[in-house]
């Protein structure tokens, strides 16, 4: 005996997330200021004859994790046109693709740090609570709001939203305290701030998400950073759409405006997928507190669970060991010379 | 997310909804119900049509690493994320839900953040979890420092409500009302039961046994949709308190027409509500009588409405 089957969707009811394609290693070959860029080709043949060892070693580890097949390794590099702009991508970027060639290394993937802040597509309608004054939405404030706070023991679920404030910690601030030292002679206790977590000591760090105001927010190099992580690990959408999808670039030739290229790049047409399960950057030793930060903020961000989950399903088809937690796919290597 | 009682699934769900009617003067269409639901830009609201327009917010998490709370005085500490959502019924009714499930068991001490973060809506003990004292402990109310979900369903509701294209001038005056609940798997071979209480001052509590690998997420569905319906009796049944026969009155005749203009239309049993789950609410309805009241309800509304059209004419033609 058996009932008539019937089933009814809405697909307003059920959206769809789109899948991405997976290399298992995403590979930064590095990230320079633009005052490095000045400094001519011999800054940047100096700092890519020093990744290139690190770059071999980032390719045999994974082939140790992944024995029987060849492992998809795809290589990146991001400028900073954020922050500041003193060349143009026709001055700066073929001697950039020519120094990495000269050590043996190729570029796949070129970005730009103004595209994880930029604009994406649609999600113009102004959010529930907000003045609406701004119908741009931006990629970066689309992750802030997916931030939910590592809570400090002992809370209920009320602090003031990282939203407001702009920065976030990881673990309990200094209580503020309204007296000024002066006066303070009666030694009122000061108390220190503590890391959650911390093993024995705590190593606190409060970071700065954005300045300046609402309109014309300038995001942090840190944020950027911790973007520039999730658009690699394949793990941002926009309403289920993929975000800063990489457009093909065959012409030798480059503009002489920074916005004309689009965000992310793609310049070898055979190369692995832009975005993997798991990330290494090699970077010089002078980001080392900013990626503290990008680990601090990554703690914090709430990936939505079909991107996780649809990264999990291919591992495990693949037979590649992918941490579960976020922070833990990301790897540094920091060495001399950079 | 696994279901309750499965291995290394939950074995404890809990949760707050709290129902009011929108603050405007009319329902509001589609559209201005997704713009309002819009808490987050990347993610869509869910939209659907049948057999009522429905419309549901992304979930939001909220981080907590706090006391649970507990009857027998049994201290046990908890970290993870509440998930929250906003939902709005037909344009009209607003409801806040927040909610979390627990596994029976966690590691000694808190991992890293990003542990939590991966399993969004998850309580996980510190050590383990004094179950039956924590379920009671949560229906009856939390301590000081234990952990309280309602302000956390409250605030998505007053988020919402500040929202500009709301002109905050109902049609009716209503009372708002909390529902409380808990879920935990049926033991062996059980059936499903629902214990429901009602308190006067606005707060329900529910205490739900549910089929082997109800998800957190379908538990939390049933308990809306009955605050949604016990919302609906409760405002209906207090609007026709005391109504007098006969008593002919602009202000009465508004309100029976608000009624029907914003509420009669609402009354859907069911209709998100997980098929395995179905029985709970059947249960629920048969032995408070829920369904028979509000037809009852329903029926007077029409009835006074026909009474005072004839009257009015009569009197009309008595006056030629």
């Amino acid at each position: 005996m058996s009932g008539t089957e019937s089933a009814f969707r809405e697909t307003s009811a059920e959206p769809r997330t789109e899948a991405l394609p997976y290399s298992h290693l995403s590979l930064e070959l590095g990230h320079l200021y633009m005052e490095d860029f000045v400094e001519g080709p011999s800054r940047l043949r100096r700092h890519f004859a020093a990744v290139r060892p690190w770059a071999d070693a980032a390719r045999a580890g994974l082939g140790t994790l992944n024995s029987d097949k060849r492992p998809r390794i795809s290589t990146c590099f991001l400028i900073d046109d954020y922050f500041s702009r003193l060349s143009t991508p026709a001055e700066l970027i073929p001697p950039l693709l020519e120094a990495a060639a000269e050590a043996g290394l190729t570029i796949d993937y070129l970005a730009r740090e103004s595209g994880c802040a930029g604009p994406v597509s649609g999600g113009t309608e102004p959010l529930a609570g907000s003045s609406g004054r701004r119908d741009r939405v931006e990629l970066a404030e689309c992750v802030l709001r997916r931030l939910v706070e590592s809570p400090p023991p002992d809370s209920t679920g009320f602090r003031p939203p990282v939203s407001r404030t702009g920065w976030l910690t990881n673990g309990r601030r200094s209580p503020f305290q309204r007296i000024s030292p002066a006066l303070n002679s009666t030694g009122a206790v000061w108390q220190p701030p503590s890391e959650t977590g911390a093993r024995g000591h705590s190593v606190f760090m409060d970071v700065e998400l954005w300045s300046g105001p609402e309109e014309e927010r300038s995001w942090s190099c840190a944020f950027l950073a911790a973007l520039w992580q999730l658009v690699r690990l394949g793990l941002l959408r926009d309403n289920g759409h993929a975000v800063l999808t990489p457009t093909p670039w065959e012409d030798k030739e480059f503009p002489a405006d920074w916005d004309a290229l689009a965000p992310v790049l793609r310049l070898d047409p055979r190369a692995a997928p832009f975005t993997a399960y798991v990330t290494s950057s090699v970077l010089p030793a002078r980001f080392l507190p900013v990626e503290h930060a990008v680990r601090v903020i990554l703690d914090q961000v709430h990936v939505e669970a079909e991107a996780l989950g649809q990264v999990a399903e291919r591992c495990a088809a693949e037979g590649f060991n992918v941490p579960a937690g976020v922070v833990d796919r990301i790897s540094y290597v920091f060495p001399v010379g950079l | 997310m696994s279901g309750l009682g499965t291995t290394s699934g939950p074995v404890l769900a809990c949760g707050e909804v709290h129902t009011c009617l929108l603050p405007t003067s009319d329902a509001v269409d589609e559209r201005a119900a997704e713009q309002l639901l819009r808490l987050r830009t990347d993610e869509p609201v869910r939209l659907s049509r049948h057999p009522s327009r429905y419309a549901v917010s992304p979930g939001l998490l909220t981080g907590v690493d706090c006391w649970m709370p507990s009857v027998t005085g049994t201290r046990s500490r908890a970290v993870g994320t509440v998930t929250a959502r906003a939902a709005i019924v037909e344009g009209r009714v607003l409801q806040s839900s927040a909610y979390f499930s627990a596994p029976a068991c966690g590691p000694d001490r808190r991992q890293s953040w990003g542990h939590y973060l991966v399993r969004p809506g998850c309580l996980i003990p510190v050590g383990r979890l004094p179950v039956r004292s924590v379920a009671e402990g949560f229906l009856a109310g939390p301590r000081q420092n234990e952990l309280d979900i309602g302000p956390i369903a409250e605030s998505l509701t007053a988020r919402i409500s500040r929202h500009r294209i709301l002109d905050l001038s109902p049609p009716l005056t209503t009372a708002d009302t909390s529902l409380r609940w808990t879920a935990t798997p049926a033991a062996g071979g059980k059936e499903t039961s629902v214990l429901f209480t009602k308190a006067d001052d606005g707060l329900r509590t529910v205490e739900l046994r549910l089929p082997h690998a109800t998800t957190p997420a379908a538990a939390a569905g049933l308990c809306e949709d009955l605050a949604l319906h016990d919302w609906l009796l409760t405002t209906v049944a207090y609007k026709l308190d005391g109504l007098q026969a006969g008593y002919e009155d602009s202000r009465l005749l508004k309100v029976l027409c608000s009624l029907v203009d914003h509420l009669l239309h609402l009354w859907m049993p069911l209709s998100r509500v997980d098929r395995t789950l179905h029985t709970a609410w059947e249960e629920l309805d048969e032995n408070s009588g829920y369904s028979r009241q509000w037809n009852a309800l329903a029926q007077r509304i029409r009835d006074q409405l026909v009474l005072r059209a004839v009257r009015s004419r009569s009197e009309l033609l008595t006056s030629d």
